[in-house]
């Protein structure tokens, strides 16, 4: 097994009148690809930020490289973290940004980040408040990428950009990463687009990790079956259910559970369907689930007919 | 250390914030005093209070630094320390190149009768009447208090929002006006006068550079906890 690089242990964020982060425990290691799933404000950038020591825990461990990045230049010159809203000083144009980021990450490489700006078909000479979302996105994409720092966080690194240019981003950074292996964390909503890079995923609700496995193990741990209503439930009686839905009398219910071929073998016989889930089903389904009793007291049932944003 | 100086470089990229506007200011602000000065017809000494006019804009550059440079240094993963040592000391040097120049243009102000046209741009009654350190002193100081209490503010700002920007704000007016309050009240003022008409711009500058300290030292304690 790889080295362990982060270590987060019962991190509690609270704000005034929001729990943030709920009792978090993650455990990140070398030389990875992870996604950090979850809803708008479920607590993703809080993580990432107090695990940057951008932001401070109300109570627990953060532990990155052995120690805390908090002042802690050892630490801090190996981490790069360009947020969603990041900021940049005022007459700063792509350009100047660049170079200052060559400043203080010994492995960046000003080639790549032309290259990937020509590929953004970014204006480096034009300021950096005059851009579009798209290209401010782009800015933070490149430094993230041509940083090449040992730990490396994307938060939400596509917001604004176009189809191309999210494709864009997630080739470089497969094939930067195969050439220089580090570990990266991809903060994001879109789920289905990512979902094939990822090697690990970590999916946080309202500030509590509830799913934390290896993206081939998630693969095929849940399916749908459907079928009508009365086989299907038949099928699947004790079984965690995830999610129901009828038409007239048919009905496709997501289980939480894998099934053995003894199993589909007989699922195929009564004449029900089955169907792989995607990680973005799965995860909207997991999150749209409230844990009984769970959930000090929280709105359960609200969210109901929330849907997850990625769903656009 | 090598992180602090690279954060003084890295604000020094674009050349424009730290160099290209203050000078830009204080030649237009020149160019726009002599202009006025050339046209009025008078055979004594003119003074305007022009040369103030790149001082507001460092007051601005130390806002910014909080707002804006701060939370790219955090991106950067640039340790708090360091953002605040390399700034303070890359604002410091502007500081001093500024003092510098000011102090030759109030010699040259000198030869040429006031630039030939009788006006005083750099050479303020009072502030330039001591010896050149004093005067030196005085306009760095100026420089520093107008940089590090746009970056005080800024820093309550990012730390308390809003609510605290306004607390401390009131609450240095509400101070102001108790202590005026309270001279009227037990009849100081004319011990404050009496205070103020014996402080020499040398002296000014020594205050100046206390509340400085205290200030900066005040922005690097609530610096500290700061989130970009």
């Amino acid at each position: 097994m790889n080295e362990t690089i982060v270590e987060a242990r019962n991190l509690i964020k609270h704000y005034k009148d929001l729990n943030a982060l709920e009792n978090v425990n993650l455990t990140l290691s070398a030389n990875r690809i992870y996604g950090l799933l979850g809803r708008n404000g479920a607590g993703k950038t809080t993580l990432m930020s107090i695990l940057t020591a951008q932001a401070f825990a109300t109570s627990g461990e953060a532990l990155v490289f052995g120690a805390s990045a908090y002042e802690n230049d050892a630490v801090l010159s190996r981490i790069c973290f360009i947020r969603e809203s990041q900021k940049y000083p005022d007459d700063f144009q792509p350009q100047h940004a660049f170079r200052s980021a060559a400043l203080f990450y010994k492995n960046w490489d000003q080639d790549f980040a032309d290259r990937l700006a020509e590929d953004f078909q970014l204006p480096v000479k034009r300021r950096i408040k005059k851009l579009s979302r798209g290209q401010l996105s782009a800015v933070g994409v490149i430094i993230g990428l041509a940083s090449r720092a040992e730990l490396t966080f994307f938060d939400e690194p596509y917001l604004g950009l176009d189809a191309v240019a999210r494709q864009l981003f997630y080739d470089r950074l497969v094939e930067d990463y195969a050439e220089h292996p580090r570990t990266i964390i991809l903060s994001s909503h879109l789920i289905d687009e990512v979902a094939n890079l990822l090697e690990h995923v970590v999916v946080i609700d309202r500030g509590r990790i509830i799913m934390d496995a290896d993206a081939e193990e998630i693969r095929g741990s849940a399916v749908t079956v459907s079928g009508s209503a009365e086989k299907v439930d038949g099928f699947l009686a004790g079984r965690r259910i995830l999610h129901r839905e009828t038409l007239g009398s048919l009905a496709s219910v997501t289980v939480d559970e894998a099934l053995g071929s003894r199993e589909r073998a007989e699922a195929a016989e009564l004449g029900l369907e089955l169907a792989p889930v995607s990680l973005q089903q799965l995860v909207v389904r997991k999150t749209m689930v409230r844990p009984d009793g769970a959930g000090s007291g929280s709105i359960a049932g609200e969210f109901a007919d929330d849907t997850l944003e990625a769903r656009r | 250390m090598s992180r602090t100086m690279a954060v003084a470089r890295m604000q020094l990229i674009n050349k424009w914030t730290y160099i290209g506007w203050p000078l830009t200011i204080l030649a237009a602000s020149f160019l726009m005093s002599l202009a006025i000065f050339a046209l009025i017809p008078v055979q004594e000494g003119k003074y305007g209070g022009g040369s103030q006019a790149p001082m507001w804009y460092f007051l601005v550059l130390g806002i910014q630094s909080m707002t804006l440079v701060f939370p790219f240094s955090q991106g950067l993963s640039i340790s708090r320390k360091a953002f605040y040592l390399g700034t303070l000391g890359l604002f410091s040097l502007i500081a001093l190149g500024m003092t510098g120049l000011y102090l030759l243009g109030g010699v040259i102000e000198g030869a040429t009768n006031g630039w030939g046209v009788y006006g005083y741009f750099f050479k303020i009654p009072w502030v330039t009447d001591g010896p050149w350190y004093s005067t030196a002193a005085f306009f760095f100081m100026v420089m520093m208090f107008m940089f590090i209490i746009g970056f005080w503010f800024a820093t309550i700002f990012k730390r308390w929002g809003t609510t605290g920007t306004l607390i401390s704000t009131l609450g240095t007016g509400l101070v102001l006006i108790g202590l005026a309050a309270l001279s009227t009240l037990f009849q100081w003022w004319g011990v404050v006068g009496t205070w103020f008409a014996q402080q020499t711009p040398l002296s000014i500058s020594g205050w100046a550079a206390l509340l400085c300290v205290v200030l900066a030292a005040g922005s690097y304690a609530t610096l500290r906890k700061a989130t970009p």
